[in-house]
């Protein structure tokens, strides 16, 4: 244990010194780069808070839009599927009105064509009737129905009342209309049957009338004694008529009823 | 056998001489100077750092934590002192490995000399924080009765700081000394590894020591403070 007190002293200065050269050279620059690093790692946090606080933001921001964009696209959507509906409506009432329209028009054009078939059809079996009925009583037509005929307008002239027989006396205009020619004999002995009744001073025109089919007529100034098959077809035509009319509009209401029924299934399917 | 570094002597004129002390010291002193300077010269301040500088960064705030642990203050003011107490000695201790290398705290004067400074540098931070009358009160508390037993414990430990670290480190040099004539091989080795162990922990407590003493003086003389303060408050309030 020996102490050399210059080397003491030296000690003491040289760790004087060491200390000063420690704290220049070692102490200082790593505190103060450490302090610096602690620094900027407290600025970057300080910047990356700053910018996680921003993105927030930013990210409630996008949210909010998103929320408002998507209530807008509901908006629109609701908006879109209010007029496509409008719309879908729309054309359906068109095409009902128009398959309407159109079947209105088929089926006027079908009541047309019917009736003018039935027309057609009438006339031609009235036609065809009476021409039948004309043939066939042409053919009959011999001498007995002529007089048959002529009984008949003898018994019409006798069944007339005064009054009646005087306006065809008075008649400036006496016309005999037959459905067949006449010889001689049987006008004259027409005129007799005429005269005896209406008197002697009448004189009867004689004309044949084809329309009457198979008949007498005797016109004086609008009035008219007769008897015509052609009366007769006319009321047989009239009723046929009568009867086909029926049948047609019999025929209409079913087709009506079917088609009401077809427009409820229609509905039903489209709701 | 030599025991202390001391009688090396390597250049003498008159009564000055230059021993194997003072020139290994010298050599730690360039060692350190050198090395913190190579490495602090471009230091960086960015997430990335050289191997070098962490290992100082590291060294540094290993002090300062200790620092604060031990006196509870800023480690600022102390580091230096402190720091370089700790780092000098076991950088000396630590180079025993080095073959013909004489530590220099194995030298009673060096560890005399360090114990001096901690001698000086208690009183000195105690007046430098608290003034030289709050520092001076302290050795008659709490009666002047205890003055003398106040400085007797101020002096007697700071040779009790100089004698243990002179001692650890001498006594590892020598018994390596020994062990080197006694059995050559292997043992010594052995030794010497536990010589750089023993070494370490003398740095370290040699610094922790001289930083309980620093902050305990200081500390002491805030208690005291604080509890002059409130007695006083007492007072005023009554």
């Amino acid at each position: 244990m020996q102490i050399d007190w210059l080397t003491v002293a030296a000690q003491i200065v040289n760790f004087l010194v060491l200390v000063w050269l420690l704290k220049h050279f070692l102490y200082g620059p790593v505190t103060r780069a450490m302090a610096r690093r602690e620094e900027r790692i407290a600025e970057r946090v300080q910047s990356a808070r700053e910018r996680e606080e921003a993105a927030e933001r930013e990210r409630e921001r996008l949210h909010e839009r998103m929320d408002h964009l998507e209530d807008r696209r509901d908006a629109v959507l609701e908006q879109a599927r209010e007029e496509a509906d409008g719309e879908k409506q729309r054309l359906l009432e068109e095409a009902r009105a128009d398959v309407d329209d159109k079947r209105e028009q088929w089926r006027q054009q079908l009541r047309d064509e019917q009736d003018a078939f039935l027309k057609q059809l009438r006339r031609q079996t009235a036609e065809g009737f009476a021409a039948l009925a004309r043939k066939a009583l042409s053919d009959l037509a011999d001498v007995r129905l002529e007089d048959r005929m002529f009984d008949t307008l003898d018994k019409q002239l006798a069944g007339l009342d005064d009054d009646e027989r005087q306006q065809f006396r008075n008649a400036r205009e006496l016309v005999v209309s037959t459905s067949f020619a006449l010889e001689d004999d049987r006008r004259g002995r027409l005129r007799d049957l005429i005269q005896q009744h209406l008197g002697d001073g009448t004189k009867p025109d004689f004309e044949q009338d084809k329309a009457l089919v198979c008949g007498i007529a005797l016109t004086a100034d609008g009035r008219r004694l007769a008897w015509s098959l052609a009366d007769y077809l006319d009321g047989f035509e009239r009723k046929l008529t009568a009867h086909l009319d029926q049948r047609q509009r019999e025929s209409a209401d079913t087709e009506s009823e079917t088609d009401t029924d077809t427009e409820r299934g229609k509905e039903a399917a489209t709701s | 056998m030599t025991i202390s570094p001391d009688q090396i002597v390597l250049w003498q004129w008159g009564w000055l001489h230059i021993n194997a002390t003072l020139a290994y010291t010298w050599l730690i002193m360039l060692l350190l100077t050198l090395g913190s300077w190579l490495v602090t010269r471009r230091l960086s301040t960015g997430p990335e750092i050289s191997r070098w500088q962490n290992l100082l960064e590291v060294v540094v705030t290993g002090l300062r934590d200790q620092i604060r642990d031990v006196s509870r203050q800023e480690p600022g003011p102390y580091l230096p002192f402190v720091g370089t107490l700790f780092v000098f000695i076991a950088t000396s201790n630590l180079l025993t490995i080095v073959p013909w290398y004489l530590p220099p705290t194995g030298s009673l004067s060096t560890t005399t000399a360090l114990a001096l400074c901690v001698l000086t540098a208690v009183p000195l931070y105690g007046v430098l924080k608290r003034g030289a009358v709050g520092y001076l009160r302290h050795y008659v508390q709490p009666t002047p009765l205890m003055l003398p037993f106040n400085l007797i414990g101020e002096l007697s430990r700071t040779v009790a700081l100089a004698v243990r670290l002179y001692g650890n480190i001498m006594s590892g040099t020598v018994i390596v000394g020994i062990l080197i004539s006694l059995t050559p091989f292997l043992f010594p080795i052995v030794m010497q590894l536990l010589g750089l162990l023993t070494g370490m922990i003398q740095a370290y407590i040699f610094a922790v020591l001289a930083m309980v003493y620093i902050a305990s003086a200081s500390s002491a003389h805030r208690q005291s403070d604080e509890g002059l303060g409130s007695r006083g408050e007492e007072n005023g309030s009554d």
